[in-house]
């Protein structure tokens, strides 16, 4: 039988929803079946705790006195945008500091700033006649501000390729260190328990849906950047490529310091860590038959970072059980396979939000609005000449 | 005939005095240098593998400790900051032996003994939780 939003809701408000992460619930399908399982649970928690780069930050400090338009901004060192209102700040998660370059970024200014740490603020302005003062140098908090909130425009990828190296020479990626000669191989997903494999057609992950972002109630804002719903699938359904990403907004003053975390990749940059957690209504069967998928069932390519030229070449489509298992053959060779973002902390996050839905904490919101499948992505085309 | 890995660590006051050769001497320990750092008069930190009969290990690291060396024990020339770690895995991409590798949870877990020392999970690393022990 269907179930609606609203009576979901209203069934957590009695405390009486039956709620399951996306690994507890393959076997409750496995028992029960597709059409007795969606009768029996409400919601399946799905969670990731990866590094995203397209991450940021948007704060206003308050007005000093006399005030100041600020126009060259650093926090701890590291520039934010002065191309906002007089206190108005984006900070990027990958912009590296003045001082110790890649080591401390954005990300860990915004870890900072979550763990209630004193953050050094220097702008420089050249004045005008309402914004007078030129410089200031001071101290802030985030209970200083009057606004702190992540807003990340590319957030959750669907699916993402695994990486190899076939050169003779090691590479320093975003996807970790590749070992020469086809040394291992690394990979970064939730698997069976992420977010939009879960949801492959995006039925219940749209504008407005109610999410846990870095220990916060954020929001889907909007669809993320490089939305690419055009992408491969198997016959189910499920992107065998990157696929959806999302958007994402919530208010840094309510997050844990422990879920949003400055990451560093030798030799390409800094990076952050965002734990997300994206609940699921079970609305009818075929939302339990998504949510029932299994690493087995999902697929990814492994991709030759060593060539860029013309896309990284695909060496071989494997199944996310193959590469959980710690070794995938390729012509013959036996490969190593490492996961590069936290299963572990994943796990965390959606058994915390199974809990604030548990508790009656967290209510489910219905998309605003759905996201366009079909929207293929473009690339960026070179044009000769100066002026046009 | 016992083998052990020591982190030496030499206060303003220890260095210059010739304890090397009083290992050796007195009780009758052999050693191999794996890493040193030596400042004279300021301090200096010195990682050895040392062989000798547990009785002469046990005395020579007496006769240090009595000289103001601090004197530890290490497996590994790395640690893990558990505090730090999150467990993406992103080291054990890297670790040849399997020093570093997820265990059943997909939690980080450190086999100490294994390593040899080649220092890449320290690169690795997103959270800089690895650390060299010099």
């Amino acid at each position: 039988m269907a179930k609606t939003y609203q009576e979901i809701n209203e069934k957590i408000a009695k405390g009486e929803a039956v709620v399951v992460t996306a690994e507890e619930v393959i076997d409750i399908v496995k028992k029960r079946g597709v059409k007795e399982a969606a009768d029996y649970v409400d919601v399946v928690t799905t969670a990731t705790f990866g590094p995203m780069c397209s991450s940021g930050a948007f704060l206003n400090f308050g007005h000093s006195d006399p005030p100041i338009r600020m126009a060259e901004i650093t926090l701890n060192g590291v520039v934010a945008s002065g191309g906002l209102a007089a206190v108005d700040t984006y900070l990027g998660a990958t912009q590296p500091s003045n001082d110790r370059g890649i080591e401390y970024g954005g990300a860990h200014v915004i870890n900072d700033l979550i763990a209630g740490k004193e953050v050094h603020l220097v702008a420089k302005s050249p004045g005008t006649d309402c914004y007078p003062r030129k410089e200031i140098d001071t101290w802030v908090t985030l209970a200083d501000l009057n606004e702190a909130y992540l807003f990340n425009p590319r957030n959750c990828y669907q699916n993402y390729n695994a990486a190899i190296n076939t050169s003779s020479k090691r590479i320093y990626t975003y996807m970790g260190i590749l070992q020469p000669n086809m040394g291992n191989i690394t990979y970064s997903t939730a698997g069976e328990l992420s977010p939009l494999l879960n949801d492959p057609l995006l039925k219940t992950i749209g504008m407005g849906t109610r999410i846990f972002l870095g220990g916060a109630q954020g929001y889907v804002s909007w669809m993320g950047t490089q939305f690419n719903t055009a992408c491969e699938r198997d016959e189910k359904g499920y992107p065998t490529t990157p696929g959806a990403t999302l958007a994402l907004i919530g208010n840094m003053k309510e997050m844990n310091p422990a879920y949003i975390r400055g990451a560093v990749y030798e030799k390409y940059g800094t990076s952050m860590f965002v734990g997300v957690g994206i609940p699921i209504p079970i609305l009818n069967e075929e939302m339990m038959s998504f949510v029932s998928v299994e690493n087995k069932d999902l697929h990814t390519n492994v991709l030759d970072y060593s060539v860029s030229k013309g896309g990284h070449p695909t060496l071989k489509k494997v199944s996310y059980a193959e590469l959980r298992s710690g070794s995938v053959d390729i012509n013959g060779k036996i490969i190593k396979t490492s996961p590069m973002s936290s299963l572990k902390v994943a796990r965390e996050i959606a058994l915390e939000l199974n809990h604030w839905i548990k508790k009656g904490k967290f209510f489910l919101q219905e998309p605003i609005q759905t996201f366009p499948i079909g929207n293929a992505l473009k690339g960026l085309e070179i044009k000769e000449g100066e002026s046009r | 005939m016992i083998t052990k890995k020591i982190l030496l660590s030499f206060p303003k006051v220890a260095t210059g005095k010739p304890m090397a050769m009083e290992l050796i001497k007195t009780y009758n320990l052999d050693f191999s240098i794996l890493k040193a750092l030596i400042d004279d008069n300021i301090k200096g930190t010195l990682l050895l593998e040392i062989r000798g009969e547990a009785n002469d290990l046990n005395a020579g690291i007496v006769f240090l400790r009595e000289n103001q060396i601090g004197v530890k024990e290490v497996q590994s020339m790395v640690v893990v900051d558990e505090k730090k770690c999150i467990s993406c895995g992103a080291c054990t991409a890297v670790c040849a032996v399997n020093a570093l590798e997820m265990d059943e949870n997909w939690s980080l877990i450190h086999h100490e003994d294994k390593c040899l020392e080649c220092m890449l999970c320290v690169k690795a690393c997103p959270m800089r939780a690895i650390h060299a022990v010099m």
